[in-house]
């Protein structure tokens, strides 16, 4: 059983229809890209999981479960923890506040659990020690994107969703940001990565789907899909492939 | 005669009480982005539970304050699921229109229970007050004061210090993330509306004393409160109490060196000089367009 079905799913804002029949399976441990154009549907396939479209149909089934009709904060505890795009760190918190506040979708677990496992998570991230006490709306693009990351991971998921991590980064952190996702993986998580930057996204993924305007262009192991001339026409004349060229 | 002083212990007083409402009022705003014109509706209402348990039902002085504040965290649950609830995903419009029909209908509905004329309750003390350095410290007003900044360091302590503060702190700022981690936001709204209500409950229980209880004494103390509000920057917590702490001293003074039937007028003068020279308020950031 795939940890992640999503069988002929369907999404409407009103009445605009943002995904129509898109089917897509991620396997437990599995690095997954999720790549398109603006307005393909990344970000909506992302929501439409954890809970924040309400209208959806078709096939969602998280471990087996459905996931239909189910709210956001029900969802995060079954363990799927989405980090949005935008990061969306609460500029009035501190660092610290904002990690602890990731493990909110666990009942069981006390302030003092949470406290040490921050601890720990502020020890895994790079640069998030020294920033513990500073406010959210303080910090650099980077750092927020370690804040969100590390928020996410405190909800201990089996299945991370991220929002264009890379998005707004300079290569270098882009570069330590696809680090921790490969790092992620390694500890037991498996990731549901959207991405405008194709060529980052699949040197870690294990492999990839291509949606277009709401459904499923193509899917494949990073390489297939390299390879694949309609992957390249969806891409040609787009930032992603300027950005990997130059 | 040390009139300053006198003047400056009273304008704290009657500012104190005008800063516990303005905070209920910017909570609301920060959890909820609802802008409650009901608020002066929760002094009004909080003080007329007072006279029903400690007048009507005979409920001693020191048991009935705390089950009237507990009945105003119960009322604004019941008020948030009224005039908030349905509207929830409509705008704030819709929701500050609906929070101006729950005024009328409250005042109203008090009106053919209570009558238009005025109640009285008793203060929180026998003894009128005391002496100190030629200044008289009228006991109520020493009650609020001090109520009021306890009633602020508790707050303090609940939003610094506790999970559920951060948590009330982080539905405050962005909703929809709060829920993505887990954090029941229709909970956490609930508990701002109850604590709202009960903070300005409060305040109308201190105040009654001093202003007597009337259905009409919602009103000025939602605009006071609200031109609290923008003199300290719209939704800023601190800007808030200091807000009302200006607004209650601009009025003392004003009424001692001005004329009493000013006061009001002199008070919401401020608001105006604000709004001309300074509309973000004192702590407010200026505000611009969301790209």
């Amino acid at each position: 059983m795939p940890l992640l079905e999503l069988g002929g799913l369907v999404a409407r804002y009103g009445a605009a229809e943002v995904l129509k029949d898109l089917s897509l399976v991620v396997e437990e441990g599995e690095i997954v890209a999720l790549l398109g154009s603006n307005g393909a549907g990344k970000s909506t396939t992302l929501r439409a999981i954890s809970g924040l479209v309400p209208n959806v149909a078709g096939r969602l089934d998280f471990a087996g479960r459905s996931l239909i009709g189910m709210k956001p904060e029900a969802i995060v505890r079954l363990g799927v923890a989405h980090v949005p795009e935008g990061r969306r760190v609460f500029p009035g918190l501190t660092v610290r506040e904002n990690i602890l506040l990731g493990g909110s979708n666990r009942r069981g677990a006390g302030r003092r659990v949470l406290e040490r496992e921050t601890d720990e998570m502020l020890a895994f991230f790079p640069d998030l020690k020294r920033l513990e006490h500073a406010l959210g709306w303080t910090l650099s693009g980077g750092q927020l994107q370690m804040v969100a990351v590390a928020r996410g991971m405190m909800a201990k998921p089996r299945l991370l969703l991220l929002d264009e991590p890379s998005l707004g980064l300079a290569p270098l952190v882009v570069q330590q940001v696809f680090r921790i996702i490969a790092e992620i993986r390694q500890r037991g998580t498996t990731v549901l990565l959207v991405e405008q930057n194709a060529h980052m996204a699949l040197s870690v993924a294990d492999r990839g789907y291509v949606l277009e305007t709401g459904s499923l262009l193509v899917s494949g192991k990073p390489a297939e899909l390299w390879s694949n001339p309609d992957v390249r026409a969806a891409y040609l004349g787009g930032k992603t492939v300027a950005a990997a060229v130059g | 005669m040390s009139l300053v002083p006198q003047l400056l212990f009273t304008g704290f007083g009657i500012g104190a009480i005008y800063a516990l409402v303005a905070l209920g009022f910017v909570l609301l705003i920060r959890a909820a982005s609802v802008v409650n014109f009901a608020q002066g509706e929760f002094s009004m209402l909080g003080a007329y539970a007072m006279v029903v348990l400690s007048g009507l039902l005979g409920v001693p002085y020191w048991v009935a304050l705390p089950v009237a504040v507990l009945v105003m965290a119960g009322f604004g649950v019941l008020f948030a699921g009224a005039t908030y609830w349905p509207l929830r995903h409509r705008g704030q419009l819709p929701v500050i229109i609906s929070t101006i029909g729950a005024s009328i209908f409250l005042a109203n509905t008090v009106l053919a229970l209570y009558g238009p004329s005025p109640e009285v309750l008793p203060g929180l003390f026998d003894t009128p007050g005391f002496e100190v350095g030629g200044v008289f410290m009228d006991s109520q007003y020493v009650a609020i004061m001090v109520t009021a900044a306890a009633m602020l360091l508790l707050q303090f302590l609940i939003f610094e210090k506790t999970l559920l503060g951060k948590k009330l702190q982080a539905t405050s700022q962005d909703k929809e993330m709060a829920s993505l981690l887990g954090i029941p936001v229709a909970l956490m709204v609930l508990i701002t509306f109850a604590y709202s209500a009960a903070l300005g409950g409060l305040a109308g229980i201190l105040v009654a004393p001093v202003l007597f209880v009337s259905v009409g004494m919602g009103t000025i103390i939602s605009l006071k409160a609200f031109a609290a509000n923008i003199i300290g920057g719209f939704g800023n917590i601190p800007g808030a109490i200091l807000g009302g702490l200006a607004l209650g001293i601009v009025e003392t003074f004003g009424a001692a060196y001005v004329s009493v039937p000013y006061k009001d007028a002199l008070a919401f003068g401020l608001l105006l000089l604000f709004l001309l020279i300074r509309p973000q308020g004192l702590f407010g950031e200026k505000i611009a367009e969301k790209a």
